[in-house]
């Protein structure tokens, strides 16, 4: 471990690998190289893209030799931390948008909700859950059990699917969590 | 692996994080999914047991184990598991272990210790299920019998409910009678039927802690132990902070683990998940633990999220297990770091306005996580009415104090507002 990347784990340490934890992913320093410090998360993509800014702020605050922050996934190409242009990389995004009007929205409208594709590159779609699914205690079975199976059957070039909803903003989710 | 996902959970996406870095192929039943042509989603109803089952065999397909994610699915789960005839906690014991009256009685017989307790039938009909609150009710002079007889104070609670709902403190006979009329509100509200009886139990002060474990036939593997530091004393008892791994140590603390063993024994359960909540009774002799209630589940909310075993969570415990996998951390790997999560109680009924100063209370040295789960703009109620958390914060420290005391901070940053 170079003493860079030492830097970088030290800055994850306190806050920010905790954190991510406790949304259901974890995180891990690939390395540092030429400035830019890559990241390795696991778990739930969308416990990390939403705070994908305050991290890189936070390292790049705590080690000025960090110019830029990479977010990767194991395995893949790495979904990028700023959302491109839904679209904008081509037949991915429009086949995943198909679907996702055609045969997801007409469900998910029965509990308020509605998906909507936010980006897709390099075998990632990224989407982005509203209305009743925002918040909802199901939104991950959603996602998991019915969204990203659904894409991957229709879409044989997809990598991942990650789920870049701010669920903690919601404020009409379906299904809201009880103690029982 | 079939996961049975209630709709309204903390845990699903725990849960399901879990399974998907485990590579498992999961089948989800559950009263609120939604089938979207992707796996499996089985459509099922906590309150129609027989029937949920008969759909579950008929579409779920082979199964290699039964997870329940949370509290209202564990009828369901272990009645699968029986048809199946998988590894899972027996229907019967479940039952048990769901019902407060039910486990004292069972304790009792087993000699288990806990606190002095009378069982107060309700003077409803047997099938009675109340519109209003002024249908039914406790006869005031049987509970104040009962707190007499356990000795005041007392506590007087809902048999069926968990997480502190209904349960209310009573220093004297017109409080305990004023408890029996509201608790009896809060099941009115929560649909049970009028003949459910109340529980009244002697009120024992002292430290509080909880156990979790895996039972494999019969035998417990602690999993994590919280200290329970900020427990009220009444008259409502709301669940605030836990720091694990416990300060209790030595004789004491494998005293608790044996008791609450034998309390998961006596009730019948054998395999999987409980959670177990004690008191150290000090008023007189040595320190000895008495049993509060036991769950045949892992610990509820959020809170699992303040365990790591090696890098695993808690719930890819309780599924390795279920399938019969070894576990992904040993038992004795060694004391982990302090750590702990504050869940945050509702102060007072209203709508949540707003929840101020999360970023500085998240930026706390120490604390690893901040969730806020109630939206605003959703009517709130605070405890023994109350069945939801405000949220919950999760801090690490290199000792408890450290932990409380971040967790301390982090809370009196935090600026809820509720009208």
């Amino acid at each position: 471990m170079t003493d860079l990347t030492g830097l970088v784990v030290a800055a994850l340490e306190p806050s920010i690998r905790p954190s991510l934890i406790a949304r259901g992913a974890t995180v891990r320093v690939v390395g540092v190289d030429d400035g830019v410090a890559t990241l390795e998360v696991t778990g739930s993509p969308g416990a990390v893209l939403p705070v994908a800014s305050r991290i890189e702020a936070q390292i790049r605050a705590a080690v000025p030799a960090v110019t830029t922050v990479r977010i990767v996934t194991p395995g893949a190409q790495p979904p990028d931390a700023q959302p491109t242009e839904a679209g904008a990389a081509g037949s991915l995004a429009e086949q995943a948008r198909r679907i996702l009007d055609a045969e997801v929205n007409p469900a998910i409208a029965a509990h308020r909700g509605h998906v909507i594709l936010t980006g897709a590159d390099e075998g990632w779609v990224r989407i982005r859950l509203e209305g009743g699914c925002q918040g909802c205690s199901l939104a991950e079975v959603t996602v998991r059990q019915g969204i990203e199976p659904l894409l991957r059957a229709r879409l044989p070039d997809l990598i991942g699917l990650t789920d870049v909803t701010d669920h903690e903003a919601g404020t009409q989710p379906y299904f809201s969590p009880e103690k029982r | 692996m079939l996961l049975l996902v209630p709709a309204r959970t903390y845990r699903a996406a725990d849960f399901l994080a879990a399974a998907g870095r485990m590579g498992l192929d999961l089948v989800v039943a559950s009263d609120g999914a939604l089938p979207l042509g992707g796996r499996p989603v089985v459509r099922v109803s906590p309150e129609d047991i027989e029937g949920s089952a008969d759909r579950i065999m008929a579409r779920a397909g082979p199964v290699a184990a039964v997870v329940a994610a949370d509290t209202p699915m564990l009828p369901l789960a272990a009645e699968v598991a029986a048809r199946l005839g998988l590894p899972h906690h027996p229907v019967a014991a479940v039952a048990a272990a769901a019902d407060k009256a039910a486990q004292r009685r069972l304790w009792a017989a087993a000699t288990i210790a806990q606190p002095a307790f009378r069982i107060v039938p309700a003077a409803a009909s047997p099938d009675a299920v109340p519109r209003a609150a002024a249908e039914v009710g406790y006869p005031c002079d049987a509970v104040q019998r009962a707190a007499a007889e356990v000795g005041y104070p007392c506590v007087v609670k809902a048999v069926s409910l968990s997480a502190s709902q209904g349960v209310l403190r009573a220093d004297d006979p017109a409080a305990a009678a004023a408890a029996a009329t509201r608790i009896r509100l809060v099941l009115a509200a929560a649909g049970r039927p009028g003949s459910e009886p109340l529980l009244v139990e002697e009120y024992v002060p002292g430290p509080e802690l909880s156990i979790d474990g895996l039972l494999t036939t019969g035998a417990l593997t602690v999993t994590a132990v919280f200290d329970k530091p900020w427990t009220a004393d009444g008259p409502t008892f709301e669940e605030t902070l836990l720091i694990t791994p416990s300060r209790i140590r030595g004789p004491l603390l494998a005293e608790a683990v044996s008791t609450a063993a034998k309390a998961a024994r006596a009730l019948g359960l054998t395999h999987g998940p409980i959670h177990a909540e004690l008191r150290i009774d000090e008023r007189a002799g040595p320190p000895r633990p008495v049993m509060l209630e036991l769950a045949a589940r892992s610990i509820g909310g959020l809170c699992s999220r303040a365990l790591r075993f090696g890098g695993a969570s808690l719930e890819e415990l309780v599924l390795a297990h279920a399938l019969g996998r070894p576990a992904p951390w040993r038992p004795d790997a060694g004391a982990s770091r302090p750590s702990g999560v504050l869940m945050l109680p509702v102060s007072r009924p209203g709508v949540l306005v707003a929840v101020e100063g999360r970023a500085e209370a998240a930026a706390t040295p120490g604390v690893t996580g901040l969730t806020i789960t109630i939206p605003v703009g959703q009517q709130v109620r605070p405890l023994p009415e109350g069945d939801r958390y405000l949220g919950f914060i999760f801090a690490e420290g290199d000792t408890h104090q450290s932990v409380e005391g971040a967790l301390r901070a982090a809370q009196e940053r935090l600026r809820v507002v509720i009208r």
